[in-house]
C-alpha cells in the first residue's frame, strides 16, 4: 500500500462526499432542464497515467468533451471532464430550451458543463471546509489525441490519478452525460488527510 | 418495549451518521443494511418500526424498497435520507409512503424534529 491508496473507510467516505455533491448537481441540472435526472452510484477508481488513457479511450465515444480545471486550498486540485454521448448532440438545443440561432452547440454545451462542474465541486468543497476556483471551461475535440494533449499541458503530475465517474441520465430525453474527475496523486494525498479528519469524528 | 430501527445505506459513514444522530430512546435496537435487498430480507423477517432509507444504492435502490413495502403491505415509518434532493424525487418517495424526506448529510436536529413530528419522541 502506498500513500496514494485509499483504505476501505477512506474510499467509503470519499464516495459519500461525492454522492452528496452529485445529488445537488443533479438537482441543479434537473431545474435547468426542467426534467428528472436519474442517478447511479458513482464509480471511483485509481488509475495510472497509462491506464488512464486506455480507460478514457473507452469512455471517449463522446460527441463533445468539455474540460475545466479546479483549484482549492490545501493543494486540492484536478481536472473535470464532461463527456456527452453522440445521440445527445441533436437534442441539446431542445433540452436547454434554446432557439436555433440563440447559441451555438459549443456554447450550449459549455454552459451546461460549467453548471454541472461548479455545482458538484462547490458542494464537494463545502463538505471538506474548502473552496474552489475554476479555470474557464474548454471544449475539446472528442478524440483521445486532443484529450491526451490537453492533460499533458496541465501543470501537475498525472502519474497516478483518481478517476471518479458520475453518470447523469436525463430519462425524458435519453440524454447521458458522464463527469470524470481527474485528481492528481498529491491532491489525493491532501484529500486523504481531510477524509481522515472526518473519519476521526466517527 | 423498545422501538426497532433499521438503517439502510450503502455507505458505512452514512449509516454511522444516522446512528449517532439517533436519540438514546431509539438506539437500543438498531439493525443495519448495506442495500435494499438486505433491508427487505430483514423487514420480511422481523417487525421493524422505523426505517431510515437511502435512495441511490446498489442491488435494490430506495425506490425499489418503498415499492416492495407497498406491494407486501409491510407497515412501518420510513424516513428517506438521500443526497438526491430533486423535488420530483421527494414527491416520488412521499407518494410511495415515506413519512419524510431528509437531505444528506443528515443533521441531528432535523432528524429529531422529524421523529418528534411523527410521534417517536
Amino acid at each position: 500500500m502506498n500513500a496514494f491508496d485509499l483504505t476501505e473507510d477512506q474510499q467509503d467516505c470519499l464516495q459519500e462526499l461525492i454522492n452528496v455533491a452529485m445529488g445537488q448537481a443533479s438537482d441543479q441540472l434537473a431545474r435547468y432542464l426542467d426534467t428528472f435526472v436519474y442517478l447511479k452510484v458513482p464509480k471511483i477508481e485509481q488509475v495510472k497515467s497509462e491506464q488512464l488513457l486506455v480507460t478514457l479511450n473507452q469512455d471517449l465515444k463522446a460527441t463533445a468533451v468539455v474540460s475545466q480545471g479546479f483549484f482549492g486550498y490545501e493543494g486540492i486540485r484536478g481536472e473535470a471532464l464532461l463527456m456527452y454521448q453522440p445521440q445527445d448532440s441533436n437534442r441539446l438545443a431542445d433540452l436547454l430550451g434554446y432557439e436555433a440561432d440563440e447559441l451555438t452547440f459549443d456554447e450550449q454545451i459549455i454552459d451546461l458543463s460549467s453548471i454541472l462542474t461548479t455545482t458538484f465541486l462547490n458542494v464537494f468543497a463545502s463538505q471538506i471546509d474548502n473552496q474552489m476556483s475554476y479555470s474557464a471551461p474548454r471544449l475539446l475535440s472528442p478524440n483521445l489525441g486532443a484529450v491526451t494533449q490537453h492533460l499533458q499541458q496541465q501543470a501537475f503530475n498525472w502519474d497516478l490519478a483518481l478517476k471518479v465517474r458520475i453518470s447523469y441520465q436525463v430519462t425524458d430525453y435519453s440524454f447521458n452525460c458522464d463527469m470524470v474527475l481527474l485528481i492528481p496523486e498529491q491532491a489525493i494525498i491532501n484529500i486523504k488527510t481531510v477524509i481522515d479528519r472526518i473519519l476521526e469524528e466517527f | 418495549m423498545s422501538t426497532n430501527v433499521l438503517i439502510c445505506d450503502d455507505s458505512n459513514l452514512a449509516r454511522k451518521q444516522v446512528f449517532r444522530s439517533l436519540p438514546e430512546s431509539l438506539s437500543t435496537d438498531v439493525q443495519l443494511a448495506k442495500n435494499g435487498q438486505e433491508a427487505l430480507d430483514i423487514l420480511r423477517d422481523k417487525k421493524i418500526d422505523i426505517l431510515f432509507l437511502d435512495l441511490t444504492m446498489p442491488v435494490i435502490d430506495g425506490l425499489g424498497v418503498l415499492q416492495a413495502l407497498k406491494d407486501d403491505n409491510i407497515e412501518l415509518a420510513v424516513f428517506v435520507i438521500s443526497a438526491d434532493v430533486q423535488p420530483e424525487m421527494q414527491s416520488r418517495v412521499m407518494d410511495l409512503g415515506a413519512k419524510a424526506f431528509l437531505r444528506k448529510p443528515v443533521q441531528l436536529d432535523i432528524l429529531n424534529e422529524n421523529l418528534k413530528t411523527h410521534g417517536f419522541l
